[in-house]
């Protein structure tokens, strides 16, 4: 779909045309889906934040600015969803400060960190990623999935800007621990309040 | 940004994270240039670059895959046109449910109501609004009412709430919050007594109106002119009651006299004196003896009962044991596991009995006509057509039930059904509110004032019971048929699941289990998606 065409589809949605409505969910449900199943622990819960997701982007479907791609804005509805849905639940854990100082500085070992990469195929790489603290996974998925910036990055984890590449590191390195088998540290990091 | 250590005439190395912040293009030209410099000469930070590259290619590979399955009802918006024969089945087996339910269940328990006194025709309305209780009921019959109407205003709220602006919503909200608070008006021309632990009408004490009593004992020796409602751990009555008693104790002895009726909810009720009009009683253990008589007809929902004295009208029971050995002035009508007829027994009019074996009937006793049992099988009669037929009635009621779940809430729906996903979570809030409803129920309607809450609050209770079914057949379905889009497969989803629980539900042993698995797994998925929606609703607010 065109940049023209989406605009006169969204225009069609604002005015109260269901088949317009449903030709947008159609095209951008599963897209959504998949965001919110990396996003969230669970399928039941990627679920339900699709459901939930498209019901807020219908009521604020006027707030959109048509200057700027409708996926982004999409995604950024969908990410502060998720995060919120996360949040509310009280499993993310909001210490941001006194994880540089613990970050390792040494260079990783290559060759290890190539093994990794041949070894887990994709599948495994987004069961481990299941794994993770919220957090970390939320900043994953941001960055990689979304192409958010860093400063929406920021802005959707309620973190600095600053914050955001030690966020992005920390993640990559507890996702290296899992699928090298270390998966409880990582969990017991966050148990223990360090990100 | 750290560097790390200086390499004699060269420039530093640089650390993970200045390298990870170079390639997401996040360093500034001047940072940038000396990475890039470095880098040119240095081959282990040349290398590191290299790997933390591949590593976000495989990083985004891995998490943009779309290997996986997306859920069918992402892929398409459900379908607008209806299967018709999902609406001819589920009416024809609707109407046929209702039917059955009308002829076989309540117009028999309407006629014997009519029989024994209760003339009105609506059982509820004789039931809750009736002035044979209390005079205050029609403040409660008030408060139910409104709060009907209040649950209704927010259904009409949510079904236009997209027409709604948000303030108008929340100013709605609020309304009706504010008006629910001051809804529940307590009954007037009442005197109102709590005692401190106890309360004690005294002999030779008069209360001109009604009389609501709430003490750790109550004790009426005097007279109360109008009604007598009592909240209390034991009651003991030996005055006189112009009006009813309404009893809710753990302990009831009634040796005085009452005009009017005595409906007694307690764990034992002991009649002594003399009761006017009519006697109901929801008790464990019930005596009604020698020397008490009963004017009207008795009522009893019991696990042991003992009638020794006069009850001039009919006796409709529901126990567990129940001995008569008093005169009775009207037919007896009793299920239960054992009946038995004392020497002294009089009965004038037909006495029944449905049970698992035949009643004792002791050689002294007088019944004006033989007794007619019928004898109850602990087994479902699996060889009678009338057992399969009855089977696919209560299919087909259930099947209707989430025919119209769906076509009111078609979002709620599938959310309950996708709720039971997690069946550990369902099933621990499906226990915790099974058990906790009723105990909340029945703490509002001792406050008085929340007794129209309380009611109000078991009804939605049992239906919701009833509804569990319907999100576990539909998860069921969904699993052996697959998540197809469109209301066809909804309900040929929800069909098969109701069949199969249906059939399992017979089974001897296996089918009792399943029906409580079902009631707390369905039970909790209903409560979860309530949750989740209120808690959308207030967070949209």
């Amino acid at each position: 779909m065109n940049s023209t065409e989406l605009a006169e589809l969204l225009s069609r949605v604002r005015a109260g045309d269901a088949d317009a409505w449903g030709e947008l969910y159609r095209g951008y449900a599963p897209a959504i889906f998949r965001f919110c199943r990396r996003a969230l622990p669970s399928r039941e819960d990627a679920e339900d934040a699709t459901n939930e997701v498209f019901m807020k982007v219908r009521q604020k479907l006027g707030t959109y600015d048509a200057s700027r791609p409708f996926t982004a804005w999409l995604y950024k509805v969908a990410s502060n969803h998720c995060w919120d849905m996360l949040r509310r639940r009280r499993i993310r854990q909001d210490l941001e400060t006194g994880d540089v100082e613990t970050l390792p500085l040494e260079h990783p070992d290559p060759g290890q960190l190539e093994r990794l990469q041949t070894e887990h195929t994709s599948k495994e790489v987004r069961a481990g990623l299941d794994k993770l603290p919220d957090r970390a996974r939320m900043a994953l998925v941001l960055r990689y999935f979304s192409d958010m910036s860093y400063d929406e990055i920021a802005e959707t984890l309620g973190v600095r800007r600053a914050f955001v590449g030690v966020l992005l590191l920390r993640a990559r390195h507890q996702l290296r621990e899992v699928l090298q088998g270390g998966g409880e540290s990582a969990r017991e990091a966050t148990a223990g309040g360090r990100l | 940004m750290t560097q790390l250590e200086n390499e004699a005439g060269g420039s530093p190395h640089f650390d993970e994270m200045t390298g990870l912040l170079y390639l997401e293009q996040q360093l500034d030209d001047d940072h940038s240039k000396a990475i890039e410099q470095h880098a040119s000469t240095c081959a282990n930070c040349r290398e590191l670059l290299r790997v933390l590259k591949n590593e976000s290619v495989w990083l985004r590979e891995a998490i943009v895959a779309e290997d996986e399955a997306i859920p069918a009802r992402f892929v398409g918006e459900p379908e607008r046109k209806a299967s018709m024969w999902g609406w001819f089945a589920a009416l024809g087996f609707g109407a046929a449910g209702a039917y059955t339910l009308w002829s076989g269940i309540v117009e028999p328990w309407l006629t014997q109501a009519s029989n024994m006194g209760f003339t009105q025709g609506n059982l509820m309305t004789m039931l809750f609004f009736s002035g044979a209780f209390w005079n205050g009921w029609t403040d409660v019959g008030r408060a139910v009412e409104f709060l009907a109407m209040v649950t209704l205003g927010g259904v009409a709220v949510w079904a236009l709430r997209r027409y709604f602006r948000r303030q108008a919503g929340v100013a709605a909200v609020m309304g009706m919050l504010g008006l629910a608070l001051i809804a529940p008006v307590p009954a007037h021309a009442a005197e109102t007594a709590h005692g401190d632990p106890n309360y004690t009408l005294p002999q030779g004490s008069e209360v001109k109106t009604d009389l609501v009593v709430s003490a750790d004992h109550a004790q009426i020796d005097g007279t109360v002119d109008g009604d007598l409602i009592v909240f209390s751990r034991d009651v003991e009555v030996t005055g006189h009651v112009g009006g009813d008693i309404l009893d809710f104790s753990q302990e009831l002895r009634m040796n005085g006299k009452v005009d009017g009726n005595l409906r007694a909810f307690s764990r034992s009720l002991v009649v002594n004196g003399s009761v006017a009009k009519n006697l109901m009683a929801l008790v464990h253990t019930l005596e009604v003896s020698r020397q008490s008589t009963v004017g009207g007809s008795a009522t009893l929902l019991t696990a042991d009962g003992m009638l020794s004295g006069p009850i001039e009208g009919d006796i409709l029971a529901l126990a567990e044991q129940l001995e008569i050995d008093g005169a009775i002035g009207g037919n007896v009508n009793v299920r239960g596991a054992d009946l038995t007829i004392g020497p002294t027994a009089d009965i004038a009019g037909q006495t029944e009995f449905r049970g698992p074996k035949q009643p004792e009937v002791a050689p002294g006793a007088k019944l004006a006509s033989p007794i007619a049992v019928t004898i109850e099988k602990t087994t479902p009669e699996y060889s009678t057509w009338r057992y399969y037929w009855h089977q696919t009635l209560r299919w087909g009621a259930a099947f209707l039930l989430g025919l119209v779940l769906f076509l009111l809430a078609p979002g709620a729906f599938l959310d309950a059904t996708n709720a039971a996903n997690r069946v550990g979570l369902s099933m621990g809030i499906g226990l915790l509110f099974l058990v906790g409803i009723p105990v909340a129920a029945a703490i509002a309607c001792v406050t008085i004032v929340g007794l129209g809450v309380g009611i109000a609050t078991l009804l939605v209770y049992i239906v919701a019971i009833y509804m569990s079914q319907v999100f576990v057949g539909g998860w069921l379905g969904e699993k052996l048929l697959g998540a197809g889009v469109g209301i066809g497969p909804v309900l040929a989803r929800l069909a098969l699941g109701l069949a199969i629980l249906r059939v399992i539900r017979v089974i001897p042993f296996v089918g009792p289990l399943s029906m409580w698995v079902v009631i707390v797994w369905g039970l909790g998925a209903y409560v979860l998606t309530l949750h989740k929606r209120v808690r959308y609703q207030i967070a949209k607010a």
